[in-house]
């Protein structure tokens, strides 16, 4: 699987980052202004622009590198959108993207830390531990920041999952966000993030987010989630300009088209 | 019908906005340079063009989420005019085509524009 390589601070670009969505819509408007339209979905291609400034030789290699992997514009690759949270359905934790554990209960409409009504409640019926998560076709060597809301009745301590790493990170009464961040195995295609509730435990959970970074940034609530199988450099060119010593800088144009 | 996604302050979009009515009128102009007007369509249609600044990644992603969700401009929404609060039930995107920048950390910005279809 190629992958969009990572920066060695481990984030995927740098500030500005551009991205554009390109939907398709067939539209036949008539003499009145009344209009006739059709949906076309497979139209639908996102751009995303990523400037860099002050890499290093070493990053330098690496990306130009994976640009002759690529051969340019010819070969497609899994590229993780930098501005997204990776999950799907991230606010709809009973969606078929997400497995749960069988004697895990779920509630949703509950009061979440930002004035809404998307947390969810979590029951653990069990005698032993059940997890809800959510498996990624990424990379699994990628850095990744796995970030949630949550609060528990009684003081418990959850379980954040990334593969086979675990974290284990403690929860009490009032709505507190906690981080699980680190690299995995690098050869996994893919990666399942998740939840574990201990035996009998309970707790309200909101804004389930991972990202291909270190830390965590606000929370973006997602349908889509930010995993793209299939694609590929704008452009068959690639050029960095040295600024100084070991630093450079470069725009990268990635596209990923519906219909790939 | 889903509505317009509102900002973390409650409103839809910030300074500066701009709003304009479009008619649709005919204009046949004779030889003898008089000319003839009609209407070619009931009353005015409205649109506004929304930038938005200095957005959170939060916002970001609803503004972009309630793109994806409509498809571009393939689908209709309810959209409540910022300046005088009310409501037009049959809206769309003027275009397939939504630019989001990321310049820092929430600091977002996109522009979109949104019309009045003739129901």
């Amino acid at each position: 699987m190629l992958v969009y390589p990572q920066l060695t601070s481990g984030a995927l670009t740098q500030f500005p980052v551009q991205k554009r969505r390109r939907m398709r819509t067939v539209m036949n408007v008539l003499a009145d202004r009344t209009t006739i339209k059709l949906a076309d979905p497979q139209g639908e291609i996102t751009e995303w622009q990523l400037e860099y400034t002050g890499l290093s030789d070493d990053e330098v290699s690496a990306l130009q590198q994976y640009f002759v992997a690529t051969e340019g514009r010819l070969n497609i690759f899994t590229f993780l959108d930098p501005t997204a949270n990776l999950l799907a359905w991230s606010d709809q934790l009973d969606n078929a993207a997400w497995t749960k554990a069988p004697l895990l209960t779920i509630t949703g409409g509950v009061a979440d830390p930002v004035g809404g009504t998307s947390a969810w409640h979590l029951s653990n019926s069990g005698a032993g531990p059940q997890s809800i998560s959510q498996t990624l076709q990424a990379p699994g060597g990628y850095m990744y920041c796995s970030s949630l809301y949550g609060r528990c009745p009684q003081a418990t301590t959850v379980t954040l999952l990334r593969g086979t790493a675990r974290g284990d990170r403690s929860l009490g009464a009032a709505w507190n966000r906690i981080t699980f961040s680190g690299q995995g195995d690098g050869t996994a295609q893919s990666v399942e993030f998740g939840i574990e509730l201990p035996a009998g435990g309970s707790m309200e959970i909101f804004g389930f987010q991972v990202e291909p970074q270190s830390s965590a940034s606000v929370y973006k609530s997602s349908t889509q989630g930010g995993v793209y199988q299939n694609a590929y450099f704008r452009d068959d060119v690639l050029s960095f300009t040295a600024t100084d010593v070991n630093r450079h800088s470069a725009t990268i144009n990635i596209t990923h088209a519906n219909r790939l | 019908m889903a509505a317009f996604p509102k900002l973390k302050t409650g409103a839809v979009a910030q300074y500066p906005a701009t709003r304009s009515p479009q008619f649709q009128n005919q204009v046949l102009r004779f030889l003898d340079g008089s000319d003839q007007r009609y209407r070619d369509s009931a009353g005015a249609l409205y649109q506004w063009e929304i930038r938005l600044d200095e957005l959170d990644e939060g916002e970001m992603a609803a503004v972009e989420g309630f793109f994806l969700a409509n498809q571009g401009c393939f689908g209709n929404f309810e959209f409540t005019d910022p300046w005088d609060g009310q409501t037009y039930p049959n809206c769309s995107f003027a275009a397939d085509e939504l630019d989001l920048i990321s310049l820092m950390e929430m600091r977002g910005k996109a522009s979109l524009k949104v019309i009045e279809n003739r129901v």
